[in-house]
């Protein structure tokens, strides 16, 4: 691809297109990896805290970009209203879910050490959801004009794609937000309690089963946050959720189980590869490497880069 | 006199008749659909019980074993459609080229922790279809990326292992799975098989008492990914076509394994009975449903999935073996009535 | 004869010794005792004899064989076997099959294996219990299933880590005597314990731990009367039964 030219003058000039390309690459790939690591935001909470490992993580995604699909084009209000709705929707949505489908396997897994029940039960949610999407909504890749859609502005010399810089916004703001409200609240206090000893939480008398059903909530709100930031720019079809539910796992462990700040840095990371590397080869390629960096920190040092040491 | 069966006797009895039905099943179902249906489901049923060696005795997830269909297929064809090698021997070197790949997967992976060894697998899973999808040639055989390879018809041979009946296919098949069922029964009853329960269950203890747990792990694997190549191998030569995202898709590793978890993973009649059940399951409502509600089989199987695990997490076999058992003793019973009544 | 000898051994996780330079010998045919506060380093020394993990420092010798750093299933097929403080049985599986795991260790024919285990549940008591799931037994079959799974290798040395603990007293006794006599079938026995009682009443020996060091050892009588182990012990929460 690199061509070799033989005037000075010309190489040069080829290696400024280059480095600006790589340059252009970097930033989009900032964005876009931000905006994954939003997306993973709420797995590294179910992860980190319940210690669920939920396969129907990017399903839940899905549901909320079909939420603020169905809602922007119903009613034509902006992406980021649009989580006024979409947010406890997918709240309560979560919160069920532990509560019916999650809790009682989790509780007759109690003790036993490695509770792998629990992915198969979130595995055969994945299923019914993805399909049951494509029962309801056909096939067909689906995309609603927003205020956002296809906005750019420049910094520089550098095109950057608004929706994707409200998307990198959204990204920190909520992240702070989770941060604050588990530091700094009761509610969230008593999580990251329960998180580190359930049965001494549970001592103090917290109720683990409603903190399990909060903290799923929780993640899966936000995952209602990624729907709407997605949705400008992004198409909706039934099995989103499976590109980005990898995705989440990689990102989550490597920045580590529960590590708020580890899952945006992760996902900037995993963006910025995706993006520079797309660059000079296939995007089946980069996905390749993408798993085989997975599987490098996962023998490595698989608390990631942020993580505790795990002892489960 | 008293003439009487014990429930030992019994249920050798009733599995001998089991055999003998299954085999002169194809004089009465003649149509090729339900033959095919058949050809699946054992299909299926060898599939989840080699799954089981490692996923069931050894205690872990595998969630990317259709590499090793994938591997088994694309070695005995690639095989055959260059130096013309009998698909019979490609099979083998198809399993032990999986069993290679699946030991040296699994030395750095059966190491961690449940959760971290399924994402593995996955992300190994989906690596290797990413990779063949992705590649046209390996040096100079032809591997055809994302379309897949096609095996030219050649019309009934038993060297090709090509029929144009389904029945030898039929055969072929229910002989695999009584032999891949007899070694997981003679596995579990010897020393290999407590081992590998014991370390799946309890790795430490398992270690004090003698138990080199990795090493047994591994053994497991490798016998479980041989037996799953051939049956790559089989698929190949029955549909003559296959590609990536069908063969090494996580969708059939899933599959294989949810199979085996609703059964009843650990047990021997568990893959069975999970593939004598969902697998109607999937064709009928993929035959009938499809049509105006397309993916509703896998709804239907994501729903049975999560019932299953709350309500019977030792899976389908625990109610149905109940069900067997007081089946056998009412046999048993009624056997030695007659004996009485005779002396 | 030495069956057993522990020199010089430190273990350290990070900066901390858990053991710190312990040297003991343990004979042929005797009970051993080894008692010391909680986290005195009893436990990691076994699991250095058991080969959890190799020691920092030191060396371990068994009928006079360096086993310093040896994998846990080397130790046991050199005749080493050992309990958990915490059971861990294999609870899905009844109480045979968990014997016959530790029987395998000795033959690799099924039924040769399963007449070894049953003999062992014989002399254990736990004959009449051999179909039971070991799950749904008691905490004090728990312990003897441990101890029946151990025995099952047919060890020269077997290291019992706290076998007491959660038992009633009349539970204490029966242990008491069952271990009384696996010593009188020729086992050595190494016996990590926190009931003062039971491990005096017990030991041929014994020596005490804290801190990670030995700081006396000899017969129950004379460490009793040793002035160290007594300061040590003044105001320390210690079971005695």
């Amino acid at each position: 691809m690199l061509l070799a030219p033989s005037k000075p003058f010309l190489r040069n000039r080829v290696k400024e297109v280059i480095m600006d390309l790589i340059l252009q690459a970097t930033v989009n790939g900032i964005l876009m990896g931000s905006i994954y690591g939003l997306t993973a935001l709420g797995l590294t909470l179910i992860f980190g805290v319940i210690k669920v490992i939920n396969f129907a993580h990017g399903s839940l995604l899905m549901v909320g970009m079909y939420t603020a699909y169905w809602l922007i084009l119903l009613t034509g209000i902006n992406p980021y209203l649009a989580l006024i709705v979409v947010v406890p929707l997918l709240f309560f949505f979560g919160y069920y879910m532990q509560e019916i489908v999650i809790k009682p396997v989790f509780k007759a897994e109690r003790d036993v050490r490695e509770p792998i029940t629990v992915i198969i039960v979130t595995t055969g949610v994945w299923y019914v959801l993805d399909n049951l999407s494509l029962i309801l909504f056909g096939a067909e890749y689906r995309v609603v004009k927003t205020s956002l859609s296809g906005k750019t502005f420049l910094l520089g010399e550098l095109i950057v794609s608004t929706p994707k810089f409200y998307g990198f916004v959204a990204t920190i703001v909520t992240a702070v937000l989770l941060y604050w409200f588990l530091k700094k609240t009761r509610m969230g206090k008593a999580i990251m309690a329960t998180s580190f000893d359930r049965d001494a939480a549970s001592l103090m008398g917290i109720n683990q089963y409603r903190i399990y059903n909060i903290a799923f909530g929780i993640g899966t709100a936000t995952a209602g946050v990624a729907g709407c930031v997605l949705i400008p720019f992004y198409y909706v079809f039934p099995t989103v959720g499976v590109i980005f539910d990898i995705r989440c796992f990689i990102i989550v462990v490597l920045g580590g189980l529960g590590s708020i700040h580890g899952a945006v840095l992760g996902g900037i990371i995993i963006g910025v590869i995706e993006s520079v590397f797309a660059q000079f080869m296939a995007s089946t390629w980069t996905e390749g490497i993408i798993y085989a960096i997975f599987i490098l920190i996962l023998f490595i040092k698989p608390s990631g880069l942020f993580g505790a040491r795990q002892d489960w | 006199m008293k003439i009487g069966l014990n429930r030992k006797a019994t249920n050798y009895l009733l599995l001998f008749l089991a055999i003998i039905f299954v085999f002169i099943l194809p004089l009465f179902l003649k149509s090729p659909t339900y033959l095919q249906i058949m050809i699946l489901l054992f299909f299926y049923a060898y599939l989840t019980t080699s799954w089981n060696l490692v996923g069931g005795f050894a205690g872990v997830l595998p969630l990317g074993h259709s590499a090793f269909v994938g591997i088994g297929a694309y070695t005995s064809t690639i095989l055959y459609l260059h130096y013309g090698l009998s698909p019979w021997i490609g099979m083998f070197a198809g399993g032990l080229l999986a069993a290679l790949v699946g030991v040296i997967i699994g030395k750095p992976t059966f190491q961690m922790r449940g959760a971290y060894f399924a994402l593995t697998t996955i992300a190994i899973g989906e690596g290797i279809r990413v990779m063949v999808e992705n590649i046209n040639k390996i040096g100079p055989f032809t591997v055809n990326g994302p379309r897949g390879l096609l095996i030219p018809l050649t019309g009934t041979s038993f060297v090709n292992f090509q029929f144009l009946s389904k029945i030898p296919y039929y055969y072929i098949i229910l002989t695999m799975l009584i032999i891949v069922l007899g070694i997981t029964y003679i596995i579990s009853r010897r020393r290999i098989g407590y081992y590998l329960a014991g370390g799946g269950e309890e790795p430490e203890a398992a270690q004090a008492l003698g138990v080199n747990v990795a090493k047994y792990k591994l053994i497991a694997m490798a016998i479980s990914c041989f037996l799953t190549a051939l049956a790559g191998t089989f698929y190949a030569q029955l549909m003559l076509y296959f590609y990536p995202k069908g063969i090494l898709g996580l969708d059939l590793s899933f599959e294989i394994a949810f199979i085996a978890l609703i059964g009843g993973r650990g047990t021997i009649a568990g893959p069975i009975l999970g593939a004598l059940v969902l697998r109607p399951v999937n064709e009928f409502s993929r035959i009938y449903l499809s049509g105006f509600l397309p993916g509703l089989h896998l709804v239907i199987f994501g729903l049975i999935l999560i019932i299953v695990m709350i309500y019977l997490p030792r899976g389908l076999q625990e109610p149905l073996s109940k069900v067997y058992n007081w089946f056998a003793d009412k046999l048993v019973a009624s056997f030695s009535f007659k004996g009485a009544e005779k002396g | 004869m030495t069956l057993l000898e522990i020199q010089d051994v430190t273990k350290s996780f990070g900066g901390l010794k858990a053991v710190d330079s312990v040297n003991m010998s343990i004979e042929k045919g005797e009970i051993f005792g080894l008692i010391g506060p909680n986290g005195a380093g009893k436990s990691t020394l076994f699991n250095c004899i058991a080969g959890v993990y190799p020691p920092t420092s030191g060396s371990i010798f068994f009928q006079d064989q360096n086993i310093t750093g040896q994998k846990p299933w080397d130790i046991s097929k050199k005749r080493i076997a050992r309990t958990f403080q915490l059971v861990k049985p294999f609870g899905s599986k009844t109480v045979l099959y968990n014997v016959m795991v530790g029987s395998f260790s000795r033959t690799k024919s099924p039924l040769r294996a399963r007449d070894r285990a049953l003999e062992v549940l014989e002399k254990l008591n736990l004959a009449d219990k051999k179909n039971i799931l070991a799950k749904n037994l008691t905490i004090a079959d728990r312990k003897r299933l441990e101890l029946a799974r151990a025995l099952a290798t047919e060890p020269e040395l077997l290291l019992l880590d706290e076998v007491m603990a959660g038992l009633r007293p009349m539970e204490v006794e029966e242990i008491i005597v069952i271990i009384k006599g696996i010593r009188d079938s020729g086992v050595t026995i190494f016996v990590i314990e926190h009931i003062i009682r039971a491990i005096m009443a017990l030991s041929d020996r014994i020596a005490v731990i804290h801190f990670g060091k030995k700081f006396a050892e000899g017969t129950p009588t004379e460490v009793s009367k040793d002035e160290k182990v007594i300061k040590a012990y003044l105001g320390e929460d210690y079971v005695i039964a």
